[in-house]
Formats: structure tokens, sequence, C-alpha cells
């Protein structure tokens, strides 16, 4: 107990000093030892819900990204672990001290937005690729962009180089749900297609075409198709070698902004 | 057969017209459109009222649960959703915004601002709501930045910092539109921050004007500050204001000044602190103010909902501004000029002996804050609060939810000012607690009471009461059908003759009402959505079988 008390003490200086600047050599116990004792620890006592490789899992969000909700400083993750978040299923974890740092350690280590550094390709001139090829009337970046696909803000933080290849190249491969599709005919004839946003036992929640959101009751149709292509059309062939790596280079250099971590003053 | 659905997806992908625009015309006739909610107040009057009447006293006895939506987040729920051509838009604590299918109570999206680890608010993680205009929603958020955010998405179109979160600015209020304007002010009344209404271009989120609430050097009322006691003079922004289109003004009352209880180290009227104030509609610009509490000792924030209201006046037709105040007084003023035309304690209070004919109180002795404690009515808490009143031009009532017979006992005590921390040169104490947490209610009534109050506005008289065993912190709705939507701390969602104040209906959901009912239409059947603890209650009446 006078142990974890010590650490917490020095904690907010430690914090401010290193906030969002991953492993360094004055946060305790952060050696590559650590970091492999903290990914054994991450496995049995975290991996059930974050996933083993802690990009999410059937409870809990994705920890790979770089940016945590309940904040991300040292002092913020060590109070999420030791304490837990009320009112939701992360509990508190009773682990010693050195544990809790290395699981931190771990987390540092396990950031996908940092595997994304090895790209090959120019993000510069992947932006040009970008905006060449008219991505930017159905993705969103930052402010700007159409809502048709995904928005791409952060999406290095999310997606590996081979997951944004593939994507790029074979779009239908893996298309997320929530860009399914509900094409339905209702039984007066009319026929209602839109990004399925919401779905229940009675019913459809869903965005059309022109943004307008509507619901409509399952008992009102006479057939109904999940559509779960993807709209996007494969770039395969259609882009230079170059310019797909390029490419992939501008979209894992899209990363989530850390939480403001700004301490009491 | 994929690639042709797809096909076809992508076509009408690209080709459909654009959703439903709420434009400010929309927002100025919302008295219209019955079956939308389309701002926090349901008209840019807020009046509260409705002119839907499918729900009436003669069925109101069959009113039936229709959904429920439950927030994510334990805090509970101060805010007013929004209802717009089917889709509901509400703010769940802290932050998040969450547009819901009005038939079915499911969500279409969910925005989720990324909160500050640290948020420096006073009195919960709370937001009262949102704003639209066109295909845009506009939320305040507790790190006190403004975000626009896109109506048929959810994606965050904009985000501009309105305010330093660490130095005790926050925004709770949901924002008001004005033309092409959004219009926001921090909360922070108890963290000693210098207040202000700013517009924010609600295309760019570019700050257009800003008029500070506790004036600067060189502004006018600067020298009802001494020194630099406006530095910290409080003059928050926490509930929605009003607007009157044809005369161009925005009506917004402004919290107490800082610190709060300690009025020894900023002698004088202390302005704009405890006013009404009204401002140009395009520039900002003050055009009057009243001042309900000069040099307020007590906390009496001026926060409450402007109800614009046009009444016969000794037989002449007057735009008026109807006012139950948290100082225990109820005004009507003439809202062009800002004119005091009546002003009668609603609730029993002690601190002022009475209200001069120009509408300055003359305050009564020894009720100022002490270092030992000073009983005055009406408690911290105040006659009423934020919660939203009511004006029925069916029955020319209006109705205020009121703390009757309440008091606390005031202290005051030295206090330096250090940033973002507490500063209210004082305290006050009672057994009735500020902001409800606990499910018991076990105080006497002789520390006070709610009701649910319909008051004359012309000659400030009472007209009926309904009487509560706890106090409220719940807004009030009327319709033309003459009904009278509210609940209480207590639990209970009720519905009241409002002509007479007899119950008509009531239902215990589990934890307090600390909101304000809104009506609207699904399918075109009436619709009361209420929230409670930290979920949102849906009700229409039984379907005819």
């Amino acid at each position: 107990m006078r142990f974890r008390f010590s650490v917490l003490l020095f904690l907010p200086a430690l914090a401010t000093l290193y906030a969002q600047h991953g492993s360094t050599p004055d946060r305790p116990f952060s050696t590559p030892e650590d970091e492999a004792a903290g990914a054994q620890s991450f496995r049995s006592q975290c991996a059930a819900c974050h996933g083993g490789d802690a990009t999410g899992g059937v409870v809990g969000p994705s920890l790979a990204t770089g940016n945590f909700k309940s904040g991300g400083s040292d002092e913020a993750l060590f109070r999420v672990i030791t304490k837990g978040i009320p009112g939701t299923a992360m509990t508190a974890f009773p682990l010693g001290g050195r544990e809790v740092w290395q699981l931190i350690a771990y987390l540092r280590a396990v950031n996908i937005g940092k595997a994304a550094e090895q790209a090959k390709g120019d993000p510069a001139k992947g932006a040009q690729v970008f905006n060449a090829n008219g991505c930017g009337h159905c993705h969103t970046i930052g402010t700007a962009g159409g809502f048709v696909g995904p928005d791409l803000s952060d999406i290095g933080s999310h997606r590996s180089l081979a997951q944004l290849e593939s994507a790029i190249l074979d779009p239908d491969a893996d298309v997320a749900s929530d860009y399914w599709s509900l094409r339905a005919r209702t039984k007066t004839g009319q026929t209602i297609t839109g990004i399925r946003l919401n779905e229940d036992m009675t019913s459809f929640q869903i965005r059309e075409a022109s943004g307008r959101l509507r619901s409509v009751w399952k008992t009102d149709l006479a057939s109904y198709d999940i559509v779960r292509a993807s709209p996007m059309p494969s770039f395969k062939g259609k882009i230079s070698a170059g310019d797909l790596e390029n490419l992939i280079a501008y979209l894992a250099s899209l990363r989530a902004q850390p939480n403001s971590e700004v301490q009491a003053k | 057969m994929r690639s042709f659905f797809a096909a076809v997806i992508v076509s009408g992908l690209f080709c459909g017209t654009a959703p439903a625009q709420v434009s400010f015309d929309r927002l100025v006739r919302a008295q219209r459109e019955p079956q939308n909610w389309l701002t926090y107040n349901g008209n840019l009057g807020s009046t509260h009222h409705s002119a839907l009447d499918q729900i009436n006293a003669a069925n109101v006895a069959n009113l039936d649960l229709k959904w429920v939506s439950q927030a994510q987040s334990l805090e509970k729920f101060e805010a007013t959703p929004l209802v717009v051509d089917g889709v509901m838009y509400i703010s769940e604590p802290p932050n998040t915004v969450v547009a819901i299918d009005t038939r079915t109570g499911r969500p279409f999206w969910i925005y989720e601002h990324p909160m500050p680890e640290t948020t420096y608010v006073c009195c919960g993680n709370i937001n009262r709501g949102v704003a639209i205009l066109d295909n845009t929603i506009f939320l305040g958020t507790l790190d006190a930045h403004l975000v626009a955010i896109d109506a048929s998405t959810g994606r965050k179109k904009w985000e501009t910092k309105v305010a330093d979160y660490t130095q005790g600015y926050a925004i709770t209020v949901a924002p008001l539109v004005v033309k092409d304007k959004v219009i926001v002010g921090p909360a922070g009344g108890e963290r000693g921050i210098a207040g202000f209404l700013a517009a924010y271009d609600a295309q760019t989120g570019k700050e257009v004007w800003r008029f500070n609430t506790i004036p600067h050097p060189g502004e006018p009322g600067n020298e009802t500050w001494p020194g630099d006691s406006w530095k910290t003079g409080g003059g928050s922004v926490w509930v929605t204001g009003s607007y009157d289109p044809e005369a161009n003004l925005i009506y917004w009352g402004i919290g107490n000044p800082g610190p709060d209880w300690n009025p020894a180290v900023r002698k004088g009227a202390n302005l704009y602190a405890d006013c009404v104030v009204a401002l140009d509609g395009d520039t900002g610009k003050l055009k009057w103010y009243y001042q309900f509490t000069p040099n307020d000792e007590w906390d009496f924030d001026s926060v409450q909902v402007p109800v614009l209201a046009d009444l016969s006046w000794k037989g002449k037709p007057r735009k008026t501004m109807l006012w139950g105040n948290r100082n225990g007084f109820f005004y009507t003023l003439d809202r062009t000029s800002g004119q005091f035309l009546q002003g009668k304690a609603f609730v029993k209070q002690t601190w002022a002996v009475g209200i001069d004919e120009y509408g300055k109180p003359i305050k009564a002795p020894g009720k100022s804050p002490s270092l030992g404690g000073t009983d005055v009515w009406p408690g911290v808490q105040g006659g009423t609060n934020w919660y939203a009143p009511s004006f029925s031009p069916h029955t020319g009532l209006f109705y205020v939810t009121a703390w009757e017979d309440y008091h606390t006992n005031y202290f005051t005590w030295e206090q330096e000012y250090e940033a973002g921390k507490s500063y209210t040169g004082g305290g006050a104490r009672g057994p009735i607690p500020s902001i409800r947490r606990e499910p018991f209610i076990k105080w006497g009534t002789e520390w006070g009471y709610g009701v649910v109050r319909a008051l004359n506005p012309v000659t400030g008289e009472k007209v009926w009461d309904y009487k509560m065993r706890d106090v409220s912190d719940a807004g009030i709705l009327t319709t033309a059908s003459d009904l009278l939507f509210s609940g209480n701390r207590e639990g209970y969602f009720f519905v009241l003759d409002a002509k007479t104040g007899k119950e008509l209906w009531k239902k215990y959901l589990g934890s307090q009402v600390a909101a304000a009912p809104i009506t609207y239409t699904a399918d075109g059947v009436q619709y009361v959505s209420v929230a409670a603890g930290h979920s949102l209650f849906t009700f229409g009446l039984k379907a005819a079988h």
C-alpha cells in the first residue's frame, strides 16, 4: 500500500512530462522485459474483454489506437486499471504497482499507429493520390468529405498496413457492418434502400441516400435483403504500385489525437 | 446480382436530395409545426407550450409507456431533447449526442465528444441540450468547446474553443440559434470566471460577436465592480435564452456574481450578474438590461428562461416578458423597453422588504450571510431555478416550479481565488440537498416543499397550487388541451388540469425528473417524452382497439 501511494504521488509530474510520449526511461518498469511481462499480464487479465492483441474484444474497446477514452496519461491509465470506470464493465483490478506499470508499458508498445510508421510510401504524395482519385467524395477526413463511406480521420490508429491495402484493392473483402445496406420492398410495393444503422426484432433504422433518417417496421415489408457489398470500387490495377504505397502511407498517418491531457494546476 | 445492388446503391447515394432542412424561418414559426420540438424551449419565445391536443383530460388516463431510452452514463439527465421530422436529438451526460427514432426509441447514431481527463465544472457532468439549424446539431461541451455535428451522420463538422476549461469555464447550456449564428456562454459562477455570451457563425464556427456579461475595463458597467473584482465576477450562462424576431432582440438570464456569498469584495451593483440582458440580434450590442438582485449575496442566479408573452395589460396589448426569479419574486417586464411592470413575491422570501416603483428591490436588514450563518428565505436553490416554466395562451396563466417556505443558513468567509478551483466566499446549509442523489425524503416539511404554481401574469397573484412532498427540479409543459405535464424529485411524472391544478394522472419513474417534458407526434400520434434519472421515457395514448 505504501508503495502504491508513493508511485501515485509523483505521477502528476511524471505524466505532465511524458504524457503520450510512449515508453520512457523515467517510467518505472518499462524495460523490454517489463513490456513482455506486461503482455503476459494482458493476456491473463485483460484479453478476455479487450482481445488477445488489444484491438478490441467482446466487451472492451480497442486499446491499440493510442487514444484512450478515459484518459491516456500514465496517471489516467494507472487509475483506470486499479480503480475501474464506474458505470461500465471495466472493474477495478487489484494488481500490484509493478504489474500495473508493466501493463502500461505493454499498452504503449501495442499501438497500431506506431506500427504504421513502418509504411514505405510518402504520406504527402499519398494525399495527392487520395484527392486525385476522388476518395473524399465518399470519405471524411477531419471535417471535410462525404459520408457514404467510413470516416478516415484516424484510420491509421485502427487498421494495420495490410488491412489498409486490402480495403483499397478488395473493398468487398471486409465491409464493416456499419456500412451494410437495407434493400427492402414494402407490402404496398414501395422500394426502400439505405445504410442500415440498426436492426432489432421489429424494425430497421436506416439512412437514405438523401441523408434522411427513418425507420421501417419489418411487418410492413414483403421482403428485404441486407447487402454486404461495398459501394466502393476496387482500385486493383487502377493505381500504380507506387501510388498504392503512398496512399497506404497517407492513410496510416491519419491517427487519433490523444485526449487533452491537461493536469490540475 | 450483388454488383447490381451495389450499383443501385451507389447511384442512389450520389443522386439523393438533401434531407429536411431546419431553416431559421422554421425556428421562428416553430409553434406552427407542433409535430416537432425545434428548440430547447419549444419555440423562440420559450413558452414551453404546444398546440397539440390529442391527449386531453378525457383520455389522459390511457397514457401508456411507448419506449425508454437509457443513457450510457449514470449521471442524471438535465437535458431537453429536440424532435425534427421523426428524429429526436438528445444530449446524454457528459457530452454525448444521440439521434433517436421517435417511433421505436432506437438510435440512428451516437456522437461522443472526447472528454479531457479532468473537468472543472461545478455541479455534475451534465448538459442541457442541443440546437439545430439546417442539417447541423450544435453542442456545447464541458471542456468549453462548441461542436457542430451533421444531423444525418453524427459526424463532426467543426469544433471551436469557446473558453479555457482549466480556468473553470464549461458549457452546460443548450445553444440558441439566431439567424445564421449559434449563441452560447460558459457556466462557472462558482469558479471565478468572467462570463460572456458569444455568437458563432453556424457554417464555420468562427466567433462573430461577444458580449461580456461581466464588463471589462472601458465597457459600461465595469464601474459597478471595484478594482479587479470583475475578473472573477462570475456572470455565468447556463440556461438558454429567448429571441423576439419582431424586436430583433435576444434575451438572456445571467448568473450570480462571484464570489457567491462574499459581497464585501465586490461592493457595487455587479452588472450584469443577476440581470436579464436584451442584445441586438445581429451585433450582440446591449439594448437594455434589468437587474433582479443588485449586489447579490445569496447566489440568486437569474438564469431562468425568459418567457415571452403578448398580454392585454391594463386594457392594451403589451409585449411582455414573464420571469419567476430564483430570488423569490415574479416579474412582468415590457420586453421592448425593459420597463418594470410588476414584481411580487411568489414564494416566502425574507431578504427584501419589497420592490420599489422602479423595480429595485429594497433589501431587508440583517439578512446578509455571516460567519455564524444567517437564515434566509428562499434558500440557496431559490424560489425557482433553471427549470423551464410555461405560459399558456389558452389559460393566460404562467406556470412555475417553485420551492415554497424554503430556507437555508447562509455563510460567508474570506477566500483567495485560485484558477479553476471553487471560488464561492461562503456556503449554505440546510437539510434539502441542492442536487438530489439519494432516493430518501426524510426532512421535515418546515424546511420547504415543492409546488407547481399557476400565476396571473398581470396581477402576479397565485391562481392555484399543486403541492408535493419533495421539492422539484422539473420543467413544465402545457398543451392546447389545457393539460400541464411536469415531474419532481420524488420520481413522479404527472399531468394536471392547467385551469385548476387538479391531478389527472401520474406515474412513478423511479428517479428524479430534472428536465422539462416535451411533446410532438410520431406517425401523427401525440407523444410526450421526459427524462428521469438517466433514462428518457416516452408516453402516448394506448392504441384504440
